[in-house]
This record gives structure tokens, C-alpha cells and sequence, in this order.
């Protein structure tokens, strides 16, 4: 009796130290797949949070500098309603010559829509322009005097004054002083940093909208190829049309 | 003595933990930091360009891809595999995908040196995020080479 009893208490436990060992290599089983799912967890928080923080980080715009085509941004130079549904974008060079045949004709258009479309003029100057350059700056700086509208003017209706002129900025100086401009600002300002970094922001938003000419024009945000006022104007018809 | 030398060097060296640590961290700025010009190319939005002012210059030139996909976002696929390799060895603690890693860095240094001159002579215009990635490079080429350097006494042993 003593003896089956003993015999029965080993086999008890031996299916008791089984168990246990079982449960322990259970136990260890599932904390290791635990650990791996916290691991891989971290990871995929980690990549997921970087990821989403960049691409909001990134859909902030420095205030600073203009922005996409097919809106009229803070610091742009805008003629006609602001309020618009037609925004009509140029990217332009002072110094090309179909720039400057395409100027009266956007003037005409600016003046016949005064209240329906807003024009916006961005900077795009070519490298082969040697005075490209210099015309952008004395816009610029005539527009921190609140002229800038009249200076683009003044440059593009004697573009083939001081196109070829190797004294284009001191051309550009007389515009400033028929304007009645503070001539030490406006030289000073003409060769700041401010404004150079300006025009470059315009010219880097022309290369990331694609244009490599000029003019590009784009009419709320998609690129128009008009030849001639009518042409336009049937454009703006349409984009008026389509929003009103 | 001299035997004893080379025995006692040709002894096992684990990878200090600290040393994968600083590998993953390294490669997650590198990631961030490619990620966010990736995000900035498909955006068009501006850079905020600090320090430098040529990141326009330097994104939009015609660098920037080869054929056609942005260097930005194989930089970040690139930090990206890293970043996974060690979280494989993290997991498995296989050194084999460790050492792949460490491989990997050479031609992430290559690459970024390779930027660099362009940038320096070619466009002329420096990137801040572009010489930042190329640090974090260099950074991950060297602690590369310090693994390797653990891997190879243990394979050797």
C-alpha cells in the first residue's frame, strides 16, 4: 500500500516536472513572438511616423517665396481683382523679345478684365539675357517703393533701348528717376541680396512647373499657348466661364 | 608571445549593442532627411533652405534624377533598407544581415561622394540636406567599417 502510494506520488510527479517544462518552453515561446511583434512594431511606428511627419514637414512652403501656378501667392506682383477665378500667370523675361510682343496685348487684356482676371508676373530671366537680370532687379526694387507695375511698364515699352546697351542699369536708374523713386534705395535695393533671392525664387517655381521658355503663361494652373488677343481672350472666356 | 597576440586578436568581438543602436538611429536621420526632399520633388513646394540657399538649385538641376526617379527617394529606399537590416538582425540575430548592411554603406559613400563633387563643381550651389545626407554616409560607412571589423574576427575564429 505504502509502496503503490509512493509509486503513484513519483508518476504524479514526473507528470508534474513534464508539465512544468511544457508550460516553461510555452511560456518562452510566446515571449519570444512577443518580443519580435513589439520589435517589428517599433520598426513599423517608427518608418509610418517618419514618413507621415516629412511629407506634412515638406507641405509647408517657406512664406517667403511663391508658390504653385495656379495661385496667386503673397508676395507676387498681381494687376486686376485678387478675388478673381482667373488667374492668369506669366513667367517672363524682361529681355525676350516675344515677351515684349505679348506685353501690350496682356496689358489690353489686364484693362479689359479688370474685374473678371488677375494677372501675375513672375520672373524668369534666360541666362543668354545679360540684362534680363538687371531689368528683374530694378522692377523689383521699384516695387518696394510701391512701383513696380509702373517700372515693368517702362522697361518693356523701350525693350530695345537698353536691351543691347552695356549701360542697361544705369537705363534702368534714369526709369527710376522719371518714376520720381529714391535713387540711393532703389540702387541699393536693385543689388541686394533680397531682391536676387526674389527673382530666384520666381525663376526655381518656373523650373518646377516646367517652363523653359519664354513667355510661359498659365491660366489657373494649366499652361495656354495664345498667339494673338483673340486667342486669349477666348481662353479667359472659358476659364471664366468654367468658374464663376 | 607574439602567438599569444594573435590568438588573443583573433578572438571573437560581439557587436556592442550600442553600436547597432547608433547604426539604426543614423540611418532613420538619413531616411527623415530623404524622405522629406523626396516628399518636397513630388510636392513642388518650396525648400526651406537654411545655412546654404542653393537647395532649389541643386533639386531642380539635372542631377537631381536618373531617369526620371528622384535621387532623393533612392536615397530614402536606401536608408530605408538599412534601417530594416538591422531590425532583421535585431529580430534574428543574424550577423550575416548585419555585415550585408555594413556592405551597403560603400556604395551609399560612394554615391554621396560622388554628389558632393557635383555639387561642389558642377552646379556650383551646395544643399543643406544633400551634404547632411552625405554625412550621415560617411557616419554609416564608418561605424559599417566597425562591424565588419567585429564580424570578420568571429568568422575568422
Amino acid at each position: 500500500m505504502d509502496q503503490e502510494n509512493q509509486n503513484l506520488s513519483q508518476k504524479e510527479l514526473y507528470d508534474l516536472k513534464h508539465q512544468e517544462k511544457e508550460r516553461q518552453t510555452k511560456a518562452n515561446h510566446r515571449k519570444s513572438s512577443t518580443k519580435r511583434i513589439l520589435i517589428w512594431l517599433v520598426a513599423l511606428l517608427t518608418l509610418g511616423g517618419a514618413i507621415f511627419g516629412m511629407v506634412k514637414l515638406a507641405g509647408n512652403a517657406p512664406s517667403n517665396s511663391t508658390g504653385p501656378v495656379d495661385a496667386v501667392s503673397a508676395t507676387d506682383w498681381a494687376r486686376g481683382n485678387k478675388d478673381s477665378k482667373a488667374i492668369l500667370i506669366e513667367y517672363s523675361d524682361f529681355q525676350c523679345p516675344a515677351c515684349g510682343f505679348y506685353f501690350p496685348i496682356v496689358k489690353k487684356l489686364t484693362e479689359d478684365y479688370q474685374d473678371k482676371l488677375v494677372f501675375v508676373s513672375r520672373n524668369f530671366p534666360l541666362q543668354q539675357h545679360a540684362n534680363a537680370r538687371p531689368a528683374a532687379y530694378a522692377a523689383e526694387a521699384a516695387g518696394k517703393q510701391g512701383k513696380y507695375w509702373e517700372m515693368h511698364d517702362l522697361v518693356f515699352n523701350n525693350q530695345s533701348q537698353w536691351s543691347g546697351a552695356p549701360n542697361a542699369k544705369e537705363i534702368f536708374t534714369d526709369y527710376a528717376k522719371s518714376l520720381n523713386l529714391n535713387l540711393e534705395q532703389f540702387t541699393n535695393e536693385a543689388g541686394s541680396n533680397a531682391i536676387k533671392d526674389r527673382v530666384d525664387n520666381d525663376y526655381q517655381s518656373g523650373i518646377r512647373a516646367g517652363v523653359n521658355s519664354t513667355p510661359t503663361f498659365f491660366l489657373n494652373g494649366k499652361q495656354i499657348k495664345p498667339t494673338n488677343y483673340d486667342e486669349f481672350r477666348n481662353l479667359i472666356e472659358q476659364a471664366i466661364k468654367a468658374n464663376p | 608571445m607574439t602567438n599569444l597576440e594573435t590568438l588573443s586578436n583573433k578572438q571573437s568581438k560581439p557587436i556592442p549593442n550600442w553600436l547597432t543602436a547608433l547604426f539604426l538611429a543614423i540611418s532613420l536621420i538619413g531616411f527623415l532627411n530623404a524622405t522629406y526632399l523626396t516628399a518636397k520633388y513630388f510636392l513642388k513646394t518650396p525648400i526651406n533652405c537654411y545655412l546654404s540657399g542653393g537647395c532649389e538649385k541643386v533639386t531642380t538641376s539635372q542631377y537631381a534624377t536618373v531617369y526620371g526617379i528622384p535621387i532623393a527617394l533612392l536615397g530614402a529606399i536606401y536608408y530605408l533598407l538599412l534601417f530594416v537590416l538591422v531590425f532583421i538582425y535585431y529580430d534574428t540575430n543574424n550577423q550575416r544581415v548585419l555585415k550585408f548592411a555594413a556592405w551597403l554603406t560603400f556604395i551609399g559613400l560612394f554615391v554621396s561622394l560622388v554628389l558632393l563633387y557635383l555639387q561642389f563643381f558642377v552646379i556650383k550651389a551646395i544643399c543643406t540636406y544633400c551634404v547632411a545626407s552625405a554625412i550621415d554616409s560617411i557616419l554609416l560607412f564608418i561605424i559599417g567599417l566597425i562591424i565588419l571589423n567585429c564580424t570578420l574576427e568571429k568568422t575568422s575564429n
